[in-house]
């Protein structure tokens, strides 16, 4: 030890402190009123780094898997249709939808609930000429 | 070093008694790193006693590959710097011989304590580095883990604080400069 370290040492000692007997009757008496938190108290515990690394990988072979599937449907050529062989639409035969319907199911209840507004108007009318004896 | 652990492994369990135990021992040393941090010895004594409850609470967070002194003098460093940023005095008040407690617990006779000196020159964290590897003869990496540093940064500062208090203990003339 050099010259320089024994005398930190010896002067950190001669630093004179005593625990008195009413701090240590303190430190008892908190001590017993103490009770240490249990592990399942504290934060959640971090997930080992396996976990990321298996994660990580799954995620990166899933990925793989989309691209492979997605460039090998992209790379089936259907073949061409001939023109001539497509088979004409009878356009007689052919149903006629009557799309009206849906669009007055839509508008229905705002309808119904304009007419009930109207309604309540006039007879609030009703009643307020009768008040003034109208 | 066994019996530490079972004393730990006791206190764990919720035992008070085998935490006293466990504690009997670094008491003293502690309040008198706690003493030369604070700006009263009830401080200093506050401080001790805030440190030791704490430890208990939460031991169950111990890690046993740690020195159980580092993992308590971490605790204290944290307490101590809790207690000065809540007290209206300022370092530079502890100077003051009639209040301060590091000159009042230093016998008459030891008229040159280096501490003095390294209080005056070492910023906070290099004067708790410097005081866990003289005082306390900590390794390196306890330091620096106590510290929540780097050990870099502990060797370089304890290496200026070397230099710094070499200068202190040669020359009775001290500078007023601060390092850090």
């Amino acid at each position: 030890m050099d010259k320089l370290a024994e005398k930190l040492k010896a002067d950190a000692a001669a630093i004179d402190v005593h625990i008195s007997d009413d701090l240590d009757r303190r430190i008892a008496a908190s001590l017993q009123g103490v009770e240490p938190e249990r592990p399942s108290q504290a934060s959640p515990r971090s997930r080992p780094a396996l976990f990321w690394w298996a994660s990580s990988l799954s995620g990166v072979a899933a990925a793989l898997a989309v691209i492979a599937i997605i460039n090998s449907q992209s790379q089936t050529v259907e073949p061409p249709v001939a023109v001539a062989e497509t088979s004409p639409v009878n356009e007689i035969l052919t149903p006629v939808i009557d799309w009206k319907t849906e669009s007055a199911m839509l508008t229905q209840p705002l309808q119904r609930e304009l007419e009930d507004l109207r309604s309540d108007i006039k007879k609030a009318e009703e009643k307020v000429k009768q008040d003034i004896g109208l | 070093m066994t019996d530490e652990l079972q004393l730990i492994s006791a206190a764990k369990a919720g035992s008070a008694d085998a935490f006293a135990d466990l504690v009997r021992s670094y008491r003293l040393r502690l309040l008198r790193f706690l003493l030369t941090r604070c700006a009263s010895y009830a401080d200093a004594e506050d401080a001790l006693q805030d440190t030791l409850i704490a430890a208990y609470r939460y031991i169950h967070s111990y890690d046993p590959r740690w020195r159980f002194s580092t993992w308590i003098y971490r605790i204290a460093i944290r307490n101590a710097q809790k207690i000065r940023s809540e007290s209206v005095v300022e370092f530079g008040d502890l100077s003051d011989e009639e209040s301060d407690p590091m000159l009042l617990c230093i016998n008459a006779s030891e008229t040159n304590n280096l501490w003095v000196s390294a209080r005056r020159v070492l910023n906070d964290d290099v004067f708790a580095a410097t005081w866990l590897r003289y005082a306390e003869d900590m390794s390196i990496s306890d330091i620096a883990k106590a510290l929540d540093r780097s050990d870099s940064w502990t060797k370089v500062n304890l290496l200026r604080a070397r230099k710094a208090l070499d200068i202190e203990m040669n020359k009775e003339n001290n500078g007023s400069e601060t390092y850090g």
